[in-house]
C-alpha cells in the first residue's frame, strides 16, 4: 500500500510538470485511504476537475501498440477507467478504424496475470522483490560482462532510451525480434527499387497479384491496407489474385485463389513474366537479360508442373495483369517464408517493372530526417542470431524487452541452451511469459495503456509522424513502471550523460518532442497528446530500379512428406494475443476454431492419412512434434499442411498456458538465403493419426449455404454494368 | 391370483361387472385396498421419492449454476423440458376422457376405472406444470407471467402462446382438481364413516357433511355434470394451445396448421395407454379382478387402438402437407427427421406409435396381462419420443445453416425427466392410499344398472324400482349399501 | 387504474393500426444498416468491438463447444458460391478456386420480428426508435425468442459469467461499460446497434433542442471496421447514408418481396421471404468470373 501511494504521487507529480492533467481524467480516482487516517484527501466526485463529468466519457488520444504498425486509438475514459478503443481518425496510418487486436488491448491492459511486483530469482525461483532490490541487483550485474539488449520492433524515443542504456553499459548489440515481420519485402525493395519502404497504393491498382502477401492480415499494416483495400474494391472494381499454399485472409478475400505447391512462387511469378512477354507483348524495360533467359526458361507449362497450377491459371493471371494497368504485384507471407523467399520478392518486383507499376502503384516513401527515431524493425534472422551469438558465449548481460525469444525461436536454434549460457537476464515485460518466466529479475512493466511512449509507425503514406503514446489511466497494478522510465533510471545509474535533467521518462520524452517541434508552448504540446501525434521531418526518396536474384530453384525432395506451413493470424499475432480471452473467442477467419490450435489439411490428403475433421494428429519434424486436431479444407495445397503460431505457450497467464500447441518449435531451423529469416514454409513434417477424436470448438460448422440466400455473389462485370465504372 | 386362475378369468370373465356383486363388498374391497400398504407399495414410494428427490438436487444445481449444465444452447432453447411438458400434458388428457366425455355418452363401463384415471389427469398436470416453470432461466420470477396488477402498470405479453399456456393450464388444473374431488365426495362419506383417527378428521372434513339426501344428489350430479360439461372443451383448449407453442412460431416443423387436432390426438393417445398400464397395476396390486375386468380392459383398448390410428392419420397428414407444400426448410427438417441422427428415435415413435397399436387388435394380447403392460408402456415411450421429435429436430434444423447442430441433453434434463416420473409416481402412490381409487357409489350404481338391464321384464322392473333402493339411493352409505 | 389498462388499449390501439396500414408508422427514428460483402473482409475487429462495447462474456472452449457462446456478432464463413461456382465445392479433390464468403450477421432489429410476439413477459419489444429492444430485467429466461429467431442471432446466459471464474476475473471487470448492464444468468442478450450510444446522442440532440444527425451515432462495429463495410443510420432520414443506399439499391421496408426496377442491383436482406422485415440490407459479394 505504501509503495502503491509512492507510486501514485510521482506519478501525478509527473503529470503535475506536464500540466498534462488533459491527458489523464483517469487519475482522479476517489482515493482509498480515509480521512480518519489522515494520510490524504477524499477527492469526491462531487468536486471533481472541471474536466471531469460522472457518467460521461472523454476520449483521449494514443498509440495501440499491438503490433508495429503503429494505429492511432481513442480510449474512452470515464470515472478513471479507460473502457474502449477505438480508432483516431485524424491517424494517418488507420483513419481511424482499428482491427481486433487493437481492440483486444485494453484485455492486455486488465488482464488478471499482469505482473505486479518485480521479481528476482533467488535459489532457483522467481521470487517477488521490491524495486529497490530489483534495480540495486541490475545495476551490481549489468556491467559485469557483454550487455545486449533484444526487443521488438522499436522506434521514436523508447529506441533511444534502450540504447543509450545499452551504450551505458557497455553493449553493442541489440536484437530487434519480431516473428510476423516483412523483412524479406523490404530488403529486397531496399536492393531492387532503391526504398526499403514503399508506399503501396492498392486503391490505384486494377489487379493485385499477390505471391501470399497476407496485406488484410499480417502484412506490414493491415488496417491501413484494408481501408486502401476497401478502395481498390470500390467501382471499377480491382481484381485480387492471390497465390499461396493455404489459405491467409487476404486468400479468403481473392477472386482468384492460386493454391500453389510451397515454395513454388517464384517460378510462378517467372511463369507469368514468361507468359506477358510472350503471349501478351509485354517488353521487360529494365529487366537484365540475365533475368530475360531466366524467364525464357519458364515457360508457362513448365511452371505448371513446378507449382501444381494449371497452365491455363496462369495464363489468365497474365491476361489480366496485361490487360489491367496499373496492377500491383506484392510477395510476402508465406511466399518470402522459405529457403528462397528473397526471390519471391525479387520476382514480385520484377514483375511490377515489367507491368510499369513502379512509380504508379509503388511510389517513393519518405525518410525520417532524425534516422535514430526510426524504425528498429525486428525480424526472425535476429533471433536466430540471438540464439547463435548467446550459444557461443558472446552475450553476458541481456535486457529483453517486447520480445518473448524463448517462445519464439524453434528447438532447432538451441535458444534455451543459449539463453541458460547467459550470465544475468533482466526481462522486462508486464506479462509473465517463457522469457519472464526463465530471467534472473524481472521488471513489471506498465501497459501500454499507463505509459508514455512515441512511435515510428512501420508503414506511412505522405508526410511522417511521430506517434504519441500517453497514458489512459492510474496504473491497474500500482507497482508497475513504465518502460521508458524504467530504462531511464538504469541508464541513468549506469551513467549515461545528458539524462540527468529528466526525474521521468515523461520529462525526457516531453522536452524531446519540444525540441523536435522547436516549441515549448504548453497549448502545443496538449495538442500533439490530442491529436495523438505530430509531424516530424522527412525527406523524399527516389525510386530506381536493378534486377534483384532470382534463383527459383526449390530444394524439394519427394519423400512424401508434408510441408509445414506456420501460417500468421491476425488475432493471436506472434503470440502474444494468446492470454486475451477476447482473441481466444475471436474466431480465426478462415477456419473459424477458437481457443484452440489446428492443422489444416486437404481433403485429399487428410483421406490419404485417414483423418477426419476433429482427429488429433501428430505433426512430426526432423526436431519435434506436435500433436495437434486437423482442420480439413480445400484452401491448401494437398502437399501442405498448415498449422498457426501464436497459441502452444507454456507461461503467459491463465487462458494462454497449455492452450494448443507451437509450430514454431518444430521448424527445421532453414533461412532465407538472402536475409536470414527464419524459414516458415520449409520444414517437411510426417503427420500421421493420433487416434483420438474430439469435436473442435468453432464458429460453425458447415462451409456451404444449403440452398439459402446467405451471402449472395454477383459476377464483377454485372457490377460494373449496375453500379457504373466510376 | 395365480396363472392359472388369471388364466381362468381371462376366459370367463365376460360381463363388464359381475351384477350380483354384493354392494357391501364393494365397499369393503375399495376400503381394503386403502389400507396396510404391503412391501411393494413402499418400495415402489422409495423409487419414486428417490427419483423426486434427485430431481430436486438437480433443480437447484440449475438454480444456483444456470442453463447451462443441461446442454441446451444457442440453436436448442428447449429440449426435454418443453418435450416432457408437452407429454405430460398428454397424459392429463386421460382422466378427462374417461370421466367427462364417456360420462355425457353414457359409456358406464367406464365407472370402475374412472377416478384413478382422473387422479392421474390431475397430478399429469401438476407434472407438467413443473417444467415450463423450471425451463426458466431466472425461474424465481416465474409469476411474472401472470396477469398481476402492479403499480407500474407492467403486463405479460397476451400475444404469446406461453402466456396462453399459463392460463389454459392453471384454468385446466383447477377445474380438473374440483372434478376429482366433487366427484369423490359421495366416496369420501363412506370412508368418513368406516374409518377412525386422522382418516376420520380428514374425511370428515372432506366429505362437507355429505349424507345422501335428495337435494345433495341432485345438486351433487348437476354440478358434476357441468364441471364435466366445462371440462371437455378445456381439455381440447388445451392441448391445442401446448400445441401453438409449437403452430404459432415460424420454424420449419412447428409452423404447421394442423398440429392442435394432432396434439390433442396424441393426447387422448397417451392418455388412453396409461390408463391400461395403471389400469393392470391396479388390478394386480389392490386384486381389483372384479372390478376391472377384462371387457373393461377390453374397451379401453380398443379406444386405444381407435385414437391411435386418428393420431396416424393425422401424422401422416402433417407428413403429406409438408411434402406437397414444398417448403424447403420444413422438408428437410422432415428428411433430417427420418435420416438424420435422430432418426433412430423417429423410427421409434413410428414404430410403437403407430404399428405398436395393431397389437391392441389381438384378443390374446388384450388377455395377456404382461404382454399388454408392456405394449402400454411402450406406446408410452413411441407418444414421449414424439414430442421429443417435434421439438429437436426443428431446432437443430432450422432456417439458418449457423444454427444446425446435433445435441443431446445433458444429465440436469435426464434428472428432470426421472424426476418428473418420481413425482408423478409419488402422489399417483400416495393418492391410492389416501383416497378410493374405484368409485364405490358409480359402481354401485353400474351394479344395479346392469342388473336392471339384465332382468328387462318390465314388471319385473316395476318392481325392482318400487322396492329397491333407488339408483341415487345406491350412493347413499349409512348402512355401507345393502 | 387508467394507466394501469392504459398500455394494453393502447398497445390494442397500434396492433390493430398496424395491420391496418402495413406496419407500424409512428417512429421517430428508424435505425437501420447497410453492410458491403464486397467490401468485408472477414477480419473480425467488428465481434471483437462488440464483445468490448458491450460487456459480453467470453465463455471458453468448453462451453464453446457445447455452443453456448455469446457473440453478438459473429462472422460467417462459407466456400461455397451458389451464385456463380455452384459445383465447386463438391469437388473433393480440387482445391478452392477463389477466397471464402464471410458475412457479418448481428439481430436483423426485424420490424416483424419473430421473436417479439412470442415473449411472454414482453421483455423484448419493438422500440419507437424501429429496434428491437431486449429490456434484461424483465427477462424471465424462457428462451422462446430465440427459438423463434430465424436468424439464430439472440444468445442466452447459460451461466453466471461475473464470478472470479467467469469472464471478468478481477481486474479485468474495470473494463466493463457502465453504460450497459452485466447481464446475469437465466437472461437472453443480443445486438441491440449500441442503444447506449443512440441514447446518449438522441439526450445530447435532446439537449442542444435539435435532432441527432447524420453520423452522430456510430456502432461499435461499424466503427471499428477497417473497410468501413458497416453503415449505420437513421432510415427516417432522407439524408442518411443508409437511407441513399436503401433507396439506391431500391428495397423498401414493410415488404417480403420487393418489385425492384433493376434486379441486379446488390441490394438484399437475408430471410425477407419470412416476412421478417429485417432492418440490415446486404450488398451482394462481387467476385470476377
Amino acid at each position: 500500500m505504501n509503495q502503491s501511494k509512492l507510486d501514485r504521487r510521482q506519478f501525478l507529480k509527473g503529470l503535475g510538470l506536464g500540466g498534462a492533467g488533459v491527458a489523464l481524467a483517469g487519475c482522479d480516482l476517489p482515493s482509498y485511504v480515509t480521512l480518519e487516517q489522515g494520510e490524504e484527501n477524499v477527492i469526491s466526485y462531487l468536486a471533481p476537475n472541471e474536466y471531469v463529468i460522472p457518467g460521461v466519457g472523454v476520449w483521449y488520444a494514443s498509440t495501440c501498440v499491438g503490433c508495429s504498425a503503429g494505429c492511432g486509438i481513442h480510449g474512452r475514459v470515464r470515472e478513471g477507467r479507460v473502457l474502449k478503443l477505438e480508432g483516431n481518425p485524424d491517424s494517418g496510418v488507420n483513419m481511424g478504424r482499428l482491427c481486433q487486436m487493437g481492440q483486444a488491448a485494453l484485455q492486455h491492459h486488465f488482464n488478471p496475470d499482469r505482473i505486479a511486483n518485480p521479481m528476482v530469482r533467488k535459489n532457483g525461483a522467481l521470487v517477488e522483490a521490491s524495486w529497490d532490490e530489483a534495480i540495486a541487483l541490475i545495476n551490481e550485474k549489468s556491467k559485469s560482462g557483454k550487455a545486449a539488449w533484444v526487443t521488438g520492433t522499436i522506434s521514436g524515443h523508447q529506441r533511444v532510451m534502450a540504447q543509450t542504456h545499452l551504450g551505458a553499459i557497455g553493449g553493442s548489440r541489440h536484437y530487434a525480434v519480431e516473428q510476423i515481420n516483412a523483412n524479406v519485402w523490404k530488403t529486397a525493395c531496399k536492393d531492387i527499387i532503391n526504398d526499403p519502404n514503399p508506399e503501396i497504393h492498392l486503391e490505384k491498382a486494377k489487379v493485385i497479384f499477390s505471391l501470399g502477401a497476407d496485406f488484410l492480415g499480417t502484412f506490414i499494416s493491415p488496417v491501413h491496407f484494408a481501408a486502401s483495400y476497401a478502395e481498390f474494391r470500390t467501382p471499377p472494381r480491382g481484381t485480387l489474385i492471390q497465390a499461396e499454399p493455404a489459405m491467409s485472409l487476404t486468400g479468403g478475400n481473392a477472386d482468384h485463389w492460386v493454391g500453389i505447391k510451397p515454395g513454388s512462387e517464384t517460378a510462378l511469378a517467372l511463369g507469368v513474366a514468361n507468359a506477358l512477354m510472350n503471349n501478351h507483348g509485354v517488353a521487360g524495360n529494365g529487366i537484365s537479360n540475365a533475368t530475360k533467359t531466366l524467364i525464357n526458361k519458364h515457360d508457362p507449362e513448365t511452371v505448371a508442373g513446378i507449382c501444381a497450377v494449371p497452365v491455363g491459371r496462369i495464363e489468365k493471371i497474365a491476361a489480366s495483369l496485361a490487360a489491367n494497368s496499373p496492377s500491383l504485384v506484392l510477395a510476402g507471407g508465406s511466399a518470402t517464408g522459405n529457403a528462397n523467399g528473397y526471390s519471391a520478392a525479387a520476382a514480385a518486383l520484377m514483375l511490377n517493372q515489367m507491368l510499369g507499376n513502379i512509380g504508379t502503384t509503388i511510389t517513393a516513401g519518405r525518410e525520417l530526417a532524425y534516422p535514430q527515431l526510426d524504425l528498429v524493425e525486428g525480424n526472425s534472422a535476429n533471433l536466430k542470431d540471438l540464439a547463435i551469438d548467446a550459444n557461443e558465449g558472446k552475450i553476458d548481460v541481456l535486457f529483453v524487452s517486447g520480445a518473448n525469444p524463448l517462445f519464439l525461436a524453434p528447438k532447432s536454434l538451441k535458444m534455451l541452451e543459449g539463453w541458460n549460457k547467459v550470465g544475468f537476464k533482466v526481462v522486462l515485460s508486464s506479462m509473465l511469459d517463457e522469457t519472464a518466466e526463465a530471467a534472473d529479475v524481472v521488471l513489471p512493466l506498465a501497459s501500454s495503456l499507463e505509459d508514455w511512449g512515441s512511435h515510428i509507425p512501420s508503414y506511412a503514406k505522405g508526410t511522417r509522424n511521430l506517434a504519441l503514446q500517453q497514458p489512459l489511466m492510474e496504473p491497474v497494478f500500482p507497482n508497475t513502471r513504465g518502460f521508458g522510465d524504467v530504462v531511464l533510471a538504469l541508464a541513468k545509474d549506469a551513467g549515461a550523460p545528458g539524462l540527468d535533467d529528466y526525474d521521468d521518462y515523461y520529462g525526457y520524452l516531453r522536452s524531446a518532442i519540444s525540441a523536435l517541434k522547436k516549441t515549448d508552448s504548453e497549448k502545443e504540446w496538449n495538442g500533439f497528446l490530442m491529436a495523438g501525434q505530430t509531424q516530424i521531418p522527412s525527406l523524399g526518396r527516389k525510386l530506381s530500379y536493378s534486377d534483384g536474384k532470382i534463383t527459383p530453384t526449390m530444394n524439394d525432395s519427394d519423400d512424401g512428406n508434408l510441408t509445414l506451413i506456420a501460417s500468421a493470424r491476425m488475432g493471436m499475432w506472434d503470440g502474444r494475443g494468446a492470454n486475451l480471452p477476447w482473441l481466444q473467442e475471436s474466431p480465426d477467419q478462415i477456419s473459424k476454431v477458437v481457443w484452440d490450435s489446428w492443422a489444416e489439411l486437404h481433403p485429399k490428403t487428410a483421406k490419404s492419412l485417414g483423418i477426419k475433421d476433429g482427429d488429433y494428429i501428430n505433426i512430426k519434424s526432423a526436431s519435434g512434434e506436435v500433436t495437434t486436431r486437423a482442420f480439413i479444407y480445400k484452401g491448401i495445397h494437398p502437399g501442405a499442411i498448415a498449422v498457426p503460431i501464436g497459441r502452444g505457450h507454456s507461461a503467459l497467464g491463465r487462458y494462454a498456458k497449455d492452450n494448443g500447441v507451437n509450430p514454431l518449435s518444430i521448424l527445421n531451423g532453414a533461412s532465407d538465403s538472402k536475409t536470414g529469416e527464419i524459414a516458415t514454409t520449409a520444414t517437411k513434417v510426417s503427420v500421421k493419426s493420433a487416434g483420438k477424436n474430439k469435436q473442435m470448438a468453432k464458429l460453425m460448422e458447415i462451409d456451404r449455404q444449403h440452398g439459402r440466400k446467405l451471402v449472395a455473389t454477383i459476377s464483377a462485370d454485372k457490377q460494373r454494368r449496375t453500379e457504373g465504372g466510376a | 391370483m395365480s396363472e392359472a386362475a388369471l388364466k381362468h378369468l381371462s376366459e370367463t370373465q365376460t360381463k363388464d361387472i359381475d351384477e350380483n356383486i354384493a354392494w357391501a363388498k364393494i365397499n369393503r374391497d375399495v376400503l381394503r385396498s386403502m389400507e396396510n400398504p404391503r412391501r411393494g407399495y413402499w418400495i415402489a414410494m422409495a423409487i419414486s421419492v428417490a427419483l423426486f428427490s434427485v430431481m430436486i438436487y438437480a433443480e437447484v444445481y440449475q438454480y444456483i449454476y444456470g442453463m447451462g449444465p443441461a446442454l441446451l444452447n444457442t440453436s436448442h432453447m428447449w429440449d426435454l423440458y418443453i418435450s416432457t411438458f408437452v407429454f405430460w400434458i398428454g397424459m392429463s388428457h386421460s382422466g378427462t376422457l374417461l370421466s367427462a366425455i364417456l360420462h355425457l355418452v353414457h359409456a358406464d363401463w367406464r365407472k370402475p376405472i374412472y377416478r384413478f384415471a382422473e387422479a392421474m389427469t390431475t397430478f399429469s398436470l401438476m407434472t407438467a406444470g413443473i417444467f415450463p416453470v423450471i425451463h426458466l432461466g431466472r425461474v424465481w420470477n416465474f409469476y411474472w407471467v401472470m396477469p398481476y396488477m402492479t403499480d407500474r402498470g407492467i403486463w405479460p405479453n397476451f400475444r404469446s402462446p406461453l402466456i396462453w399456456d399459463a392460463f389454459a393450464i392453471t384454468t385446466y388444473l383447477t377445474s380438473s382438481v374440483l372434478f376429482l374431488y366433487i366427484g369423490m365426495i359421495p366416496d369420501l362419506a363412506i370412508c368418513r364413516d368406516n374409518t377412525t383417527g386422522w382418516r376420520k378428521k380428514l374425511y370428515t372434513w372432506l366429505s362437507l357433511g355429505w349424507h345422501g339426501d335428495d337435494r345433495q344428489w341432485r345438486n351433487f350430479r348437476i354440478t358434476y355434470l357441468m364441471i364435466a360439461c366445462f371440462l371437455i372443451p378445456l381439455a381440447v383448449s388445451v392441448h391445442s394451445i401446448v400445441s401453438m407453442d409449437f403452430a404459432m412460431a415460424i420454424m420449419p416443423g412447428w409452423h404447421v396448421t394442423t398440429f392442435p387436432p394432432y396434439f390433442v390426438a396424441g393426447a387422448l393417445y397417451s392418455g388412453c395407454a396409461a390408463i391400461i398400464t395403471l389400469f393392470i397395476l391396479l388390478r394386480y396390486f389392490f386384486k381389483f379382478e372384479e372390478y376391472m375386468t377384462f371387457p373393461i380392459l377390453d374397451k379401453v383398448c380398443k379406444l386405444t387402438f381407435v385414437i391411435a390410428m386418428v393420431w396416424s392419420y393425422l401424422n401422416l397428414v402433417e407428413f403429406a402437407s409438408v411434402w406437397y407444400g414444398h417448403d424447403i426448410p420444413s422438408k428437410e427438417v422432415l428428411l433430417a427427421k427420418a435420416y438424420g441422427p435422430y432418426a433412430p428415435f423417429f423410427w421409434g415413435m413410428i414404430a410403437f406409435g403407430m404399428f405398436l397399436p395393431f397389437a391392441l387388435l389381438s384378443k390374446w394380447v388384450r388377455r395377456n396381462m404382461k404382454l399388454l403392460f408392456v405394449v402400454s408402456v411402450l406406446l408410452n415411450v413411441g407418444m414421449w419420443l414424439e414430442r421429443w421429435m417435434i421439438v429437436t429436430p426443428t431446432l437443430s434444423m432450422s432456417y439458418h445453416p449457423w444454427g444446425w447442430n446435433i445435441m443431446w441433453p445433458g444429465w440436469v434434463e435426464w434428472a428432470m425427466v426421472g424426476g418428473s416420473f418420481g413425482w408423478f409416481g409419488m402422489l399417483f402412490l400416495i393418492f391410492v392410499k389416501v383416497f378410493p381409487c374405484v368409485s364405490m357409489y358409480e359402481v354401485k350404481e353400474m351394479v344395479f344398472h346392469r342388473k336392471r338391464t339384465i332382468y328387462e321384464d318390465v314388471d319385473e322392473m316395476m318392481v325392482l324400482h318400487k322396492g329397491a333402493p333407488t339408483a341415487v339411493e345406491a350412493g347413499s352409505t349409512k348402512n355401507g349399501g345393502s | 387504474m387508467s394507466s394501469l389498462f392504459g398500455n394494453i388499449l393502447k398497445g390494442w390501439t397500434d396492433y390493430t393500426k398496424g395491420i391496418e396500414e402495413g406496419g407500424h408508422h409512428e417512429y421517430e427514428h428508424m435505425w437501420g444498416m447497410v453492410i458491403d460483402l464486397d467490401k468485408c473482409t472477414g477480419c473480425n475487429a467488428c465481434s471483437v468491438a462488440c464483445y468490448a462495447e458491450n460487456n459480453i462474456a467470453t465463455v471458453g472452449e468448453e462451453k464453446y463447444v457445447a455452443r453456448q457462446s455469446m457473440q453478438w456478432l459473429r462472422v460467417e464463413r462459407y466456400f461455397d458460391e451458389p451464385d456463380i461456382d455452384p459445383g465447386a465445392i463438391d469437388d473433393e479433390n480440387a482445391m478452392q478456386e477463389r477466397g471464402a464468403s464471410f458475412l457479418p450477421m448481428m439481430c436483423q432489429q426485424c420490424n416483424a420480428a419473430t421473436c417479439e410476439p412470442v415473449c411472454p413477459v414482453a421483455a423484448t419489444y419493438h422500440t419507437p426508435d424501429g429496434l428491437n429492444a431486449q429490456i434484461y430485467n424483465r427477462c424471465i429466461g424462457s428462451r422462446y425468442c430465440a427459438n423463434n429467431c430465424p436468424y439464430r442471432l439472440r444468445v442466452f446466459n447459460f451461466y453466471s459469467y461475473t464470478d472470479e471464474n467467469g469472464a471478468w476475473p478481477e481486474p479485468m471487470k474495470q473494463q466493463l461499460n457502465p453504460d450497459i448492464s452485466v447481464r446475469e444468468k437465466g437472461v437472453m442478450e443480443k445486438c441491440t446497434f449500441c442503444i447506449q450510444r443512440i441514447n446518449a446522442a438522441k439526450d445530447k440532440a435532446k439537449m442542444e433542442n435539435r435532432q441527432v444527425t447524420e453520423g452522430e451515432v456510430k456502432t461499435a462495429c461499424q466503427q471499428t471496421c477497417p473497410t468501413q463495410a458497416i453503415m449505420f443510420g437513421d432510415l427516417l432520414n432522407p439524408e442518411s447514408k443508409v437511407t441513399q443506399a436503401w433507396v439506391r439499391q431500391q428495397i423498401k421496408l414493410g415488404k417480403y418481396k420487393q418489385d425492384r426496377e433493376n434486379p441486379t442491383l446488390r441490394g438484399y436482406r437475408i430471410f425477407e421471404e419470412l416476412n421478417t422485415d429485417p432492418s440490415v440490407l446486404y450488398l451482394e459479394r462481387v467476385r470476377e468470373e
